[in-house]
Order: C-alpha cells, then structure tokens, then sequence
C-alpha cells in the first residue's frame, strides 16, 4: 500500500529547512506510519535528493509524524538549481509515493520496483 | 464554552494572492481581515525599492489590494491588518490614507508599526553563521503588542513590516481575551492556523485516496476558493470555518496539516509573543466545514528576537529551458543533456544541474519512473554564475542547440536569477523599539 493511501501530507520550508508533515486517517494508520518511516530507514532515500540529517517529531493527538530536515535546502529557496522556484512544495510525494508491505511492517525497497527512487 | 474574543478572517497568504476572498470576508462580517503579504524573500525586492526611492519600498500591490477592500471594510467596521509595510510601513500607511481620500473615506486612520529594520544594529544580531558578504538587510520579527496598542488607540488600519504572521492575527485578539499567557498562546495558535490563507480550507491539499473520504475540490471550487476565518474564544480556544456559502473545505486534516506546516518542534514554536506549544492541540468537527481548535499552550516569552538577514551573493542563477516535441523526443531530450553538459564542462557538478522537465528534474531520483513515450519535454540547465557574462553563456550554450544539437530544439525560454540568501540571527528585545506613526484620510 502507499503511504499516501493511508495519511495526506504536506512540504513547507524555512531558510535551508525543508518540513513534512503527514496525517495519518486512522490510529492503525499511525502506528503503522510510526513503526515503519523511522529516520534512520528515510534519511538514505532522503539522500539521493537533498542532503542532511532527518529529525522526526510524533504528535499522537493529531495522528502526525513531522519530519525535519534542517539542512535539506542549502542557501534557502533562491539558491536552488531546480527549474524555476519552490520545487519543494512537491517534496511531500518523496514520502507519500513510497509503498508498505502488506503485513504493514516495512517499507518496501527500491529494488521491489515501486514507486520513487526505483 | 468561554464568550467570542474576535472573529478574525484571513485574507492572503502571499503578497501575489487573490485579492477578492478579503472582501468576501470582510462582508461576512468578520472583526478584522488580516492580509499576510510578506514572505521571508518579499522584501529583497522590497529594500531594493527603497534604495532607488524613499518612498516606495511597500508592496506595489497596495492600490490594487485595498482599493475593492476599504470601502466595504469601513461600511462593516472591519478592521485592516497587514504587513505590507514591508521595508516601508511609513510610506504604506501614507499611501493607504490617500487611497481612502481618493476612494470618498474620509477619517480613515492608518496606523503604521516602525522599528523591525535593525540593519544599523548588524553587530548586535548573532547570526547563526557568518554573513560571509555584505547584507542587504536585516529585520527583527516584531511581536503582537505595537499592532494591538495601535488597534487598541483606533486604528482602522495597522501596516506593518517584518512582523511574525500569527503576531498579525494576534494582535487583533489581545485585548478581548482573558488574562494569562495560555489564551494569548491560543490566539497566536489559531493565526498561525490562518496565516497562509487558502492553504487551509482546501487549497495545496490533497485527500488521501481511500473510501468515504470527501473528493479533492473541483477546478470551481479552487477557482472561488473561500479563506478561512476564526471565531477567537476569550480562552484562546476557536471555532474555525469559512464564509457563508464560499466554497472549500475545513476539516480535522486540514486543520492539522496546516497547523505543522513550517514548524520545527510542535512542542516549541518560537514566535516573537510567546513559544507556543502544539503538541496538545486538538481538533474537533462541530459542523459542515467548521472545526473547533483547542489545547495550544504556553512555554513562556522566547530570550530573542528571531532576526531575518539578507545576504547579496555575487552573480546569478542562470535557468533555462529548451523543448522538444514529436516522436522520439524522449531519446533527443537525453542527448541533447548530455551535449549541453559537454559543452558546460567549465562547471562543477555542484554548480549545475542538467535535467528533464517532464521526467524528474522536481523530485529527481525521488520521482516517479517513466511508464511509456511523453508526446514532449524540455531540457532544463540551471547553473551558478559569477557575473553576468557566465549567465549569458549558459543561456547562449542553450540557444545554440537550436542549431547545432538533436532535431528539433524549441520554445526555449530562460531566467536569471539573483543570489539570495536569508541568514537567521538572534537578537535582544531591547534591542528592538517599535513605534506607532499615524496617517489620516
């Protein structure tokens, strides 16, 4: 299943932070989202397309987890060599287009063919 | 339930946003519109202005902004409050007066809030790494309390510039809620829910896919988007929703989704006023389109003032694009990358990017693969330039595939762009006097 089946998002930024917030649409969907979009599983595929560490905030009132990557956009929106500005306002599908295995207890891997970064 | 504090619309979310939902909110019958019109960027150009012309420096928009809004503002004693001041509140506020003259509103008084450009005090920010060029600007985001003080003196209008966007909606609530720091926190909570405009009632939003869900918004619906507005409890808690009849759509997943949006820590959002806390929060649905929001609480006034600065990096951003359409143009639009990369090769890799639009150049290796021949693309070269002669040439190096590249190269269009950086910095309240200097139609 993809992430973005189960949670809606969103990509903001501040300075060199880039910022995604996912909702997921129920208390299953949120324990799955938490046990599987761990740090340390997305900062690698994070990697391969802005640099720096991922910080993770759980909110479990709102069923969110807030990722945090301070160092995702060095130099802020102006010093990107994307064509034109705010690609990041798309950023949030780097994680709504990655799939679950269907017993919910990873991610799938590139190397399963599905989805980004294939 | 605590007693209504203000109701509160807003009314744009960027200084290019749509000028009629203000007015629609405005008739709704809202206690103040807040127009959010200044993004990090939006004064670089701002303070450029003003260099050429001391009194220029405010948002060029202002006439076209205000001129539908002030007259139906003044027949329902809405109040006005923006930053679009920007590097010239002074200037904004005069200007603001003359257009209540010219539009037959006389008595109209204008407030503006000086005392966010803190250039002349450069030395005393701690910056959070050297500027390492000169600075174009530096501005301290300025709290609640002088926009309220001016509401509270009669203000119909309070302009600003760098003033935190929940601190606009704030300061309109200050003065009707109750005593303590929780209720204020509530109320910098729900403008920060409402500060980006339409991005919380529908708009940049896309319901997962799943059943019993609502459908995404229709092309009407985005097109006649309503903005939100805020029933602001005297607790700081609030009602959220849109004006009666504006299409849209407020729901718990809106509402959370825009409440995290640009937050580091939920648990500790520096804000000028107060460092709120969200991680308590909670949204309620009462009705079609309407949310109760509570549960923001308070972690005390920040140390510092949060200092945005500009730095002027030499050179430029070259970005142009180049088509290619027709079979096979998926093949020519990969050679022809590769050929401008050869012919490019004076550029470091981390200085350039060479990509396809149409096949990845937003999200890159985090895109989706292609699945079958596109009808079209276009090559895309953005590249760092040391002056201006380097961006011609990469634009040149670009047209030149019209000629001398695979078959077929077209629609070329470019953009050079300015290297701007903002650097955060830190510095002491003290450091920071406002002032209120009024304007009168």
């Amino acid at each position: 299943m993809r992430v973005g089946d189960i949670a809606a998002g969103r990509a903001g930024d501040k300075g060199d932070m880039l910022d995604l917030s996912l909702v997921a649409r129920d208390q299953a969907a949120y324990d799955m989202l938490c046990k599987v979009l761990t740090p340390e599983r997305l900062q690698p595929l994070m990697n391969r397309v802005v640099p720096g560490p991922v910080l993770r905030y759980e909110i479990p009132g709102l069923r969110a987890l807030k990722f945090v990557l301070p160092r995702a956009l060095p130099g802020g929106v102006y010093a990107s060599l994307h064509p034109g500005l705010h690609w990041q306002k798309a950023a949030i599908w780097l994680l709504l287009d990655l799939s679950i295995a269907d017993d919910g207890q990873r991610l799938l891997a590139p190397s399963d063919g599905l989805g980004p970064f294939t | 339930m605590a007693d209504v504090a203000c109701v509160l619309g807003a009314g744009a979310g960027f200084a290019g946003d749509r000028i009629d939902p203000a007015v629609v909110l405005a008739r709704a019958g809202v206690d103040a519109v807040v127009l959010e019109c200044l993004a990090e960027r939006t004064l670089v150009p701002a303070l450029r202005a003003r260099r050429e012309h001391p009194q220029a420096g405010y948002d060029p928009r202002l006439v076209r902004r205000l001129t539908p809004l002030l007259p139906v503002a003044r027949e329902k004693g809405c109040r006005i409050v923006s930053n679009l001041g920007a590097a010239n509140p002074v200037a904004a506020a005069e200007r603001i007066a003359r257009l209540g003259r010219e539009l037959g509103l006389a008595g109209l008084k204008v407030a503006a809030i000086v005392g966010d450009d803190v250039s002349d005090r450069a030395l005393q920010v701690r910056w959070v790494r050297e500027p390492g060029a000169p600075l174009l600007g530096a501005h301290a985001y300025l709290g609640c309390h002088p926009l309220a003080d001016a509401l509270a003196q009669g203000a119909d209008v309070v302009v600003t510039g760098r003033v935190a966007d929940s601190a606009l909606f704030a300061a309109v609530a200050r003065d009707r809620l109750a005593p303590g720091q929780t209720a204020l926190a509530g109320a910098i909570g729900v403008g920060h829910l409402l500060e980006c405009g339409g991005q919380l009632t529908g708009g940049n939003y896309e319901p997962m896919a799943g059943a019993g869900l609502p459908p995404p918004l229709s092309a009407e619906q985005y097109a006649g988007l309503g903005y939100p507005l805020a029933r602001v409890m005297s607790d700081g808690s609030a009602e959220i929703g849109l004006p009666p009849g504006a299409p849209g759509m407020v729901d718990a997943l809106t509402c959370s989704l825009q409440l995290l949006y640009e937050v580091h820590d939920p648990s500790s959002y520096a804000t000028p006023d107060l460092v709120v806390d969200f991680s308590g929060v909670r949204f309620e649905t009462v009705g079609e389109n309407r949310v109760r929001m509570s549960g923001v609480r308070s972690k005390g006034p920040p140390p510092t003032l949060k200092v945005a600065g500009f730095v002027d990096r030499p050179g430029f951003i070259m970005d142009c694009e180049i088509a290619l359409a027709g079979a096979g143009a998926h093949e020519r639009a990969e050679v022809m990358a590769r050929a401008l990369r050869l012919r490019l090769g004076d550029w470091a890799d981390r200085d350039i990017a060479v990509d396809l639009v149409g096949a990845g150049s937003v999200l890159r290796a985090g895109s989706q693969p292609m699945r079958g021949p596109v009808p079209e693309l276009r090559v895309h070269v953005s590249a760092r330039c040391s002056d201006g002669e380097q961006a011609q040439i990469v634009e040149d190096e670009v047209y030149a595939m019209t000629l001398s590249g695979p078959a077929g190269g077209c629609s070329v269009r470019s953009e050079k762009r300015p290297r701007i950086e903002v650097l955060d910095g830190f510095i002491a309240h003290e450091q920071v006097p406002t002032q209120i200097v009024w304007s009168q139609s």
